[in-house]
């Protein structure tokens, strides 16, 4: 069996022993055997890509599906695109596994939440091994599920059920949407396979706007608002913070919700051909990353502020990908990773250190009790901001400057929102670390740093969050751009603009956003630190800041105009149609079909001598019916 | 043929069995007589004989319906507890060398080349039937059946052997190859000619002989009175190695003597196909005892195989075949069942056949209870069971064939399979909804692996068809 099939087997096998074995398996040896399959995995993983040729490698493990031409295989593709998610989601996925032993040692459901994070892990990679649409949507369809398993995790609270719900529901419209693309790719290419569907696009002779691929990239890019919470399919984020938080971490923020975009990459010679979809795709994301920055200014738990800016994040990918700059955004995703999974799993530690509090205006000075949680979590926060060298600094710029290339209002926009990620994160590091401790006795009594299993993994992380920015140095650093160069070949076909910024431009860019950051964090010190301000209690807010803390009452919104509207359609359908007319005409069916049988039940009176008799009469009906064709 | 050899052999064996005081020894013996035959019927694939002077002819298509045969056989036998203890009232040496006699008639009916063997393989297995109807001794519906049975039984042999003489003497030959020959002669010299009338009686009247058999409407009126009388295990034997002996006859008859003459036998057999739904069907549905509905199921089912022998498409030896089996593992799951819930609560010192007896069997016999359900999904045909995939092939052969009567079938078929979900979910709702107290019931381990066996192979059938479809 090749490395390639080992992959995704690793997490399935661990699923199986932890999820059949649940309560049998003792706890010490279930969190083991959970990270050992995502470290093997990473491990096959590591070797693929340190010996990776440069051409794309097929793996045909089953044929699925046959009907009439369409065949539907059960195969995998190695390329450079697939090796980088791997390595993403096996990295960063062993990390958290490892992490979680600590986090969760306390809950009774301990082997069932490797078994689902297990579970996770191999569809994700499934996903983004998958060598067509089909066995994408598999993954994609998987990881929906694990992850609605996850935010339900606890689900004795009703209220967590009830997010887990709202998840599921909100990617079932996105999914449509991609289903419905699968559909139109079928019907127009006749497969679905990527060497396949890419290789007629290319050689097709598509004129740029053709009005099917349109079709095809819009459709596709419903699904991925769906998994990447863009607008209008965002709400179900922040509501899935009710999963335990290394959930949080590797699904919410690190791996499940980049589907979407590494779904546009991995399909980006059909979005180069289709401009109005980019269009589409860069507006949505900018409305979605300063829309949902503009929210975190001013939450009070420490895992929402940290959900909106995922969503946020989210959204400049896809402001990345809108303008063709796909390695750039690709480059994003890769150390989003980094620096929010490490922001979650620090929150997490605080969580943990905290007894559970998520609310902010409880906590304060925790940096002297948590060492390193804070000095991990410090790094994030530069990283995410975008202050030098840290790696969230080169990889929203590049987005940011390709932005400025293609159209300056939405740079301009764009910069307003990275402006206030560097208010909201130091607002966040400086009402969690900073101060007076506000939170009660007893938790300030509990105050302790967390296990070594869930600090090594901060450190890990705090590291590639530092560093990961020199994987792909621009040429003005004296950088070789390296992983836009091993990207390179995936985007060979795909006619990208590629509209060189000037070195003067890109420098007075980067040196505007790294200002404008480092100024909205003095602010932020000026606010929370010096003037140890404290934000409102619930209800005390006014004015816009209550609006913002109510997220714009969207919930509310989408509650009015497609929740309310439903339920009633519903109840209409079920009160009326259902009962006065499909039961009515169903149950007189079933009573016809009733009283008949009763009347031939008598047929059968237990006489021998008139079963005979009938038996003779069939006879003579028999015979006369085909004689008389003879006779007459 | 020597799987009809060492069956008639190995029935003479078990009745000397039966001086040994061991019960127990005597179902492992018999179970292993009829693997035997088994491995004996099947040792002869891809080869086609002739037996005893052209009276038998082995061909894949007879061997595939004699394993069906003895693979129903193997399972009746082994769910048969060697007929319990009552030592002076039961012989389990005699019933399981009956039960042999009457495999090896049924084999003969399968593989018969010669209109006598068709008669004397019917009558070895319709007398056998006769006795182990009745072999309730004590029991009045017992002995009432068996009479009905013999009564009615007598009437249709009289009747098949008239139509085999009529058939005889219109074309001169027992041989079914040659009897096909000259049918197919004539009919291409002149439109009707001399010996029309004969041969249409003829070939009517074998059909009622073997549509009796089968119990197809409206010859079907012995069915529930016997089914219910007989002692459960034998109504198994019954509705399975008989209806698929009967069935393959019939095929086997029509296939290769009569394909020339369609025309005569092909529009009667249509209504009484639909005839067959609608009376098995409907009339399942008044029902109050789960082994009178289980009658009526046998009866329905005769008419789905009835649609595909009509439709002789190239497919129709998979499809009979598939569906034969589907149907034969489903009924002895469903009848072994009834027969130790049945036994568990008697009523009146009579075993309780009732739906009511199955109430709340769930609780305490988790195993039971998804037997059941397996088994009752399969004969409503739910996908993901083997029947599903019986009824879907059964009815692509009909959709396939160009007349339009076939799509009337069809829609009779159709409506008439939505009535069966109905009652067969009756005893599934009994056994999960319904309250009752039902204490554990202990299986023995031969009945339990039967059971595993035929619910496993329901459910792989559902899921991979083509695994055994494919081989027929």
């Amino acid at each position: 069996m090749s490395l390639i099939t080992l992959i995704p087997l690793f997490p399935l096998l661990g699923f199986l022993i932890n999820g059949i074995g649940f309560r049998k398996v003792p706890n010490s040896l279930v969190g083991i055997i959970g990270s050992a399959a995502a470290l093997a995995s990473f491990a096959c993983a590591l070797s693929l890509f340190l010996n990776f040729s440069g051409t794309p490698q097929l793996v045909h493990v089953f044929d699925w599906i046959t009907v009439g031409k369409l065949n539907i295989a059960m195969s995998f593709q190695i390329d450079q695109l697939s090796l980088l998610m791997l390595l993403i989601i096996t990295g960063v996925g062993s990390l958290i596994h490892i992490y979680s032993i600590g986090y969760m040692h306390h809950d009774e459901g301990f082997g069932k939440f490797f078994a689902f994070l297990n579970l996770f892990l191999f569809f994700m990679l499934l996903l983004v091994m998958g060598s067509n649409y089909v066995v994408m949507f598999i993954g994609w369809e998987g990881v929906g599920l694990c992850s609605y398993l996850l935010i339900g995790f606890w689900n004795k609270n009703v209220n967590y059920g009830a997010a887990a719900r709202k998840a599921f529901i909100m990617n079932r419209i996105g999914d449509l949407g991609f289903l419905l693309g699968i559909f139109l790719i079928i019907a127009h290419f006749g497969s679905v396979e990527y060497a396949d569907v890419f290789g007629k696009v290319a050689e097709g002779g598509y004129l740029s706007g053709d009005k099917t691929l349109v079709a095809i990239t819009l459709l596709l890019f419903v699904g991925a608002m769906g998994k990447s919470a863009q607008i209008p399919l965002y709400t179900w984020l922040p509501d899935a913070m009710a999963g335990p938080t290394p959930v949080s971490a590797l699904i919410h923020a690190a791996t499940m919700v980049t589907a979407g975009i590494y779904m546009i990459i991995r399909s980006n010679i059909m979005y180069s051909l289709a401009p109005e979809t980019l269009e589409v795709v860069a507006w949505v994301g900018l409305a979605t990353a300063v829309f949902a920055a503009s929210i975190g200014l001013f939450q009070n738990d420490i895992k929402k502020v940290l959900a909106y800016s995922t969503v946020s994040q989210l959204g400049y990918m896809f402001m990345g990908l809108g303008v063709m700059a796909y390695s750039s955004s690709f480059f994003h995703v890769m150390t989003h990773a980094f620096f929010k999974a490490l922001l979650f799993l620090g929150a997490g530690s605080v969580i943990h250190a905290m007894s559970d509090e998520q609310d902010i205006r409880s906590m304060g000075g925790l940096r002297k009790k948590l060492p390193i949680t804070f000095i991990t979590f410090l790094i994030a926060t530069i990283a995410i901001s975008g202050i030098p060298p840290f790696a969230g600094f080169f990889s929203k710029d590049e987005i940011l400057a390709h932005v400025y290339e293609h159209n300056k209002l939405m740079w301009a926009f764009g910069l307003l929102g990275s402006i206030m990620t560097s208010f909201y994160m130091f607002r966040l590091l400086f009402l969690t670390f900073f101060g007076e401790f506000r939170g009660t006795k007893e938790q300030e009594h509990h105050l302790h740093e967390s296990p070594l299993t869930m600090t090594a993994p901060l450190m890990v992380l705090a590291v590639l969050s530092a560093i990961a920015g020199f994987f792909n140095l621009p040429h003005i650093f004296g950088g070789h751009a390296g992983l836009a160069e091993f990207m390179a070949p995936l985007f060979a076909h795909s006619h990208v603009e590629t509209a060189e910024v000037s070195e003067s431009t890109e420098i007075m860019l980067m040196v505007i956003s790294v200002v404008a950051a480092l100024a909205s964090a003095i602010v932020a010190y000026v606010i929370y630190v010096s003037k140890k301000a404290v934000p409102a209690a619930d209800g005390a807010e006014s004015g816009l800041q209550k609006v913002i803390y109510n997220k714009y009452y969207i919930d509310e919104l989408y509650d009015a105009v497609f929740v309310k509207p439903i339920s009633a359609l519903s109840t209409f359908f079920h009160d009326v149609i259902d009962f006065l007319g499909i039961d009515l005409i169903v149950e007189s069916i079933g009573k016809l079909v009733k009283t008949l049988s009763a009347e031939a039940r008598l047929l059968q009176n237990g006489t021998t001598g008139f079963y005979l008799f009938a038996m003779v009469l069939s006879i003579v009906a028999l015979l006369a019916w085909g004689l008389q064709g003879f006779f007459f | 043929m020597n799987a009809i050899i060492a069956l008639s052999l190995s029935g003479i064996a078990s009745l000397f069995l039966g001086f040994s005081t061991n019960r127990k020894n005597l179902l492992i013996t018999t179970l292993l007589f009829v693997l035997v035959a088994l491995g004996l019927n099947l040792a002869d694939w891809n080869h086609e004989y002739f037996w005893f002077n052209n009276m038998l002819k082995t061909d894949n298509l007879s061997i595939n319906f004699s394993s069906v045969i003895l693979l129903s056989t193997a399972l009746v036998v082994a769910i048969s507890r060697s007929f319990g203890d009552d030592e002076e009232h039961t012989h389990p040496a005699e019933y399981y060398a009956i039960m042999l006699f009457a495999a090896a008639g049924a084999l003969m009916m399968v593989t018969y080349e010669n209109m006598i063997m068709l008669f004397v393989g019917l009558e070895i297995l319709s007398v056998s039937m006769y006795i182990l109807t009745g072999s309730d001794k004590r029991n009045l519906r017992s002995n009432e059946a068996a009479l009905k049975y013999f009564l009615m039984g007598a009437f249709a042999t009289g009747i098949l052997l008239f139509g085999v003489a009529l058939v005889y003497g219109a074309t001169g030959s027992f041989n079914i190859h040659g009897i096909g020959e000259v049918v197919s002669r004539t009919k291409k010299g002149m439109e009707l000619f001399e010996g029309g009338v004969i041969l249409y009686a003829g070939i009517i009247l074998i059909f009622i002989g073997l549509l009796f058999k089968v119990s197809a409407a409206p010859f079907h009126f012995w069915t529930p009175d016997v089914y219910e009388g007989a002692p459960t295990i034998f109504t198994t034997f019954m509705s399975t190695v008989v209806k698929t002996a009967g069935v393959a006859a019939m095929y086997r008859l029509l296939s290769i003597s009569f394909p020339a003459v369609y025309g005569l036998w092909g529009n009667p057999l249509v209504w009484i196909t639909c005839l067959t739904l609608i009376v098995g069907n409907i009339t399942a549905v008044y029902q109050q005892s789960f082994k009178r509905m289980l009658a009526y199921s046998s009866i329905s089912h005769a008419g789905y195989l009835l649609i595909t022998i009509l439709a002789k498409t190239p497919n129709t030896n998979g499809s009979i075949l598939f569906y034969s089996l589907a149907y034969s593992i489903a009924t002895i799951s469903a009848f072994a069942v009834l027969m130790i819930v049945s036994e568990n609560k008697p009523k009146d010192g009579k075993p309780d056949e009732s739906f009511e007896a199955l109430n709340g069997l769930s609780v305490n016999n988790p195993f039971l209870a998804f037997v059941l359900t397996v088994s009752m999904l399969s004969l409503a045909g739910i996908p993901l069971t083997a029947g599903f995939f019986g009824k879907f092939f059964i009815f692509t052969d009909a959709f396939s064939n160009v007349s339009p009567l076939f799509k009337n079938i069809l829609v009779v078929a159709i409506l008439m399979s939505a009535v069966g979900v109905y009652y067969y979910f009756k005893p599934i709702i009994a056994v999960y909804m319904k309250k009752g107290e039902i204490a554990e019931i202990q299986l023995p381990l031969i009945y339990k692996i039967t059971l595993i066996i035929t619910t496993a192979l329901t459910i792989i059938l559902g899921i991979a068809p083509d695994l055994v479809k494919n081989m027929f």
